[in-house]
């Protein structure tokens, strides 16, 4: 077990330093940022003095491991557009943005998770149907476009919650409602496959065959299993949540790390947008390694399979 | 895949009943997408206006049946462009981007995927480590930084969503490839001397493109609401062209005023990856089961 935490840590600290990696060389690849940012008609003397003041003057190489140092060091310079360090703004707005997402995570999962299940127990019937295409109209329908009709709604018409910004419990009604429904919409869809592909396991029929009854093998034998399959897709929607935090924060003008995002990729404050993208990196990995060892603990036959694989 | 196969739970003439409503359903969905193509080949035909001309004399004039008048049929927006005109036009520049999104992605992955299949040893591994790297970042969040620093154009834009879901072909095209190598149809082939370049694009390609077709429908519905939610955001195509998109973001601002102008560019998007998912989900149960 402690050789498996090792390797899946080890892994999570190589993709941190390609997450690194790749945003000093997409930074680097963009051009000149002395150019991009100081206005063209600059003196010339204006523009060297801020490559001196931003240690772009130096080697690339040398760029790169002071870059190195700073970002280890939790040094992700400052923002452009009001000169406090990033990591301040950025760190500033996680809890604002957790607050959505939090109960949106756990809204995915009360609503998808039982809703496939039930759909693969009754597969066929009306409810499976009814539960499948309103999962397919769930996912298939943009977050932005679900979160204005709602606005339109229940903000417009029926004037019962506030359209946008952050106060009470009421402002977080409509954003959750609309981040929740998507994903749950995606895990309804796989746990229902997940769970029929378990149903038609010979163990299941092997279990009902020497007079278990039906409900103790659904639970005693279907879900642990299908629980190890949905579990991989929890890390995939994080990822969606993280996405759909970005839309449906602009539109309910929630001043969260999405919002924070839109207004410094429109203001190119790079450092802001960087400092966001190794929040996110990070937060990806911490749920993936989470994942990683649940199922250890879930599955003892992945512990060695998977430490002794690359 | 499964033992319990439906037609056993259910009595027969139901189940015909639920295959009839799909089978309209699936109908439709295919009405809708050639509806779509046809108003994107002929967009500016159907516009009965230049999509970026302003006529101030109608500015947010409403649509026909809430009290406007003919002249702009969908309504007009603050502006007094014609809605009718931008939407037919959103439709032509949405498409495109996503069909060239899709091709850039499609191409690469499957590339990508043969290269692994074919080298193995460290060559797969530098792939798959790649296909870990971009299933374990939301693409939305890597697109948007790249947007921030590269700054915007038309072109790096649909090769920026292009690249998103190349991952799913890659593995797909790996894992098919690696077992159609292990095939007497693939190693009689090589046998007789054919080089890996047509072993690969005549003989494993042709056996395994109906999977990539699929894959392709699969992944077709996120690269519109890719590309929609980042016009959206007013950080995918830029005024003055417009996509479904930019439609709604800039609707949004006339929500309570002028709704005409994103409902209906909204009702396209939903409609069209609804179509697509359904059109998907059908072609994969009719070509392919093992793909979910």
């Amino acid at each position: 077990m402690a050789r498996f935490i090792a390797v899946r840590l080890a892994r999570a600290l190589l993709t941190i330093g390609v997450v690194v990696t790749f945003a000093f060389v997409v930074l680097r690849a963009s051009g000149d940022p002395a150019r991009a940012l100081l206005s063209p008609e600059t003196p010339a003397e204006a523009v060297e003095a801020f490559r001196k003041a931003w240690g772009l003057d130096a080697p690339l190489w040398v760029q790169y491991a002071r870059y190195l140092f700073a970002v280890v060091h939790g040094d992700l310079g400052q923002s452009m557009r009001d000169g406090r360090p990033a990591i301040t703004v950025v760190a500033e707005r996680i809890p604002v943005t957790l607050m959505l997402t939090a109960p949106a995570l756990i809204l995915n999962l009360l609503i998808g998770i039982p809703a496939g299940i039930y759909a693969a127990l009754k597969r066929g019937s009306i409810a499976d149907r009814l539960v499948m295409m309103v999962a397919v109209v769930g996912f298939t329908v943009p977050s932005f476009v679900l979160g204005l009709v709602f606005v339109l709604a229940f903000a417009v018409e029926l004037p019962w919650f506030p359209s946008g910004g952050a106060g009470g419990w009421q402002h977080l009604v409509l954003p959750v409602i609309t981040l929740g429904l998507g994903g749950a919409a995606v895990l309804a869809r796989f746990s229902r496959s997940a769970m029929l592909e378990i149903l038609g396991q010979p163990y299941i029929r092997a279990a009902s065959a020497k007079g278990v009854p039906w409900p103790r093998v659904v639970t005693g034998h279907a879900l642990p299993n299908a629980a190890i399959a949905v579990l991989t897709i929890v890390g995939f929607m994080v990822g969606n949540l993280i996405a759909g935090t970005v839309l449906v924060e602009s539109v309910f003008s929630w001043p969260g790390i999405g919002s924070l995002l839109v207004v410094s990729v429109a203001s190119r404050d790079l450092a802001v947008v960087q400092c966001i993208m190794l929040v996110v990196a990070a937060a990806m990995i911490t749920t993936n390694v989470t994942i990683d060892l649940l199922y250890g603990m879930l599955d003892p036959r992945l512990r060695e399979l998977r430490s002794g694989r690359r | 895949m499964s033992s319990i196969s439906a037609e056993k739970i259910l009595p027969s003439s139901r189940m015909r009943r639920l295959w009839w409503w799909r089978d309209r359903a699936i109908g439709i969905a295919v009405a809708w997408l050639g509806l779509m193509l046809l108003v994107a080949i002929f967009a500016d035909r159907l516009a009965p206006y230049d999509y970026a001309a302003l006529d101030l004399h109608h500015r947010l004039a409403a649509p026909l049946g809430l009290g406007g008048a003919i002249a702009h049929p969908f309504g007009s927006d603050e502006l007094g462009r014609d809605v009718l005109s931008r939407l037919a036009i959103s439709i032509r520049i949405s498409l495109l981007i996503a069909f060239g999104a899709t091709l850039i992605g499609a191409v690469l992955g499957i590339m990508l995927g043969i290269l692994a299949a074919h080298f193995r040893g460290w060559v797969e591994q530098v792939v798959l480590g790649c296909v870990d790297f971009q299933a374990s970042m939301p693409f939305l969040v890597l697109a948007l930084a790249v947007l921030a620093f590269f700054g915007n154009s038309l072109l790096l834009f649909v090769g920026l969503i292009g690249l998103h879901g190349w991952e799913r072909y890659a593995r797909v095209t790996r894992a098919l490839a690696m077992s159609a190598n292990e095939q007497a149809y693939v190693i009689a082939v090589r046998q007789l001397g054919a080089r890996p370049w047509r072993v690969y694009l005549r003989h494993i390609m042709p056996n395994i493109a109906s999977t990539l077709i699929v894959t392709m429908t699969l992944a077709f519905p996120d690269i519109i609401l890719l590309e929609s939610g980042l016009s959206f955001l007013g950080l995918g195509v830029q005024p003055p062209l417009t996509s479904l998109g930019n439609m709604v973001g800039y609707g949004r601002d006339y929500l309570t005023r002028a709704p005409w102008i994103l409902v209906l560019p909204s009702l396209v998007i939903s409609l069209t990856t609804l179509s697509i998912s359904l059109v998907g989900d059908w072609l994969r149960d009719r070509i392919d089961k093992t793909l979910s």
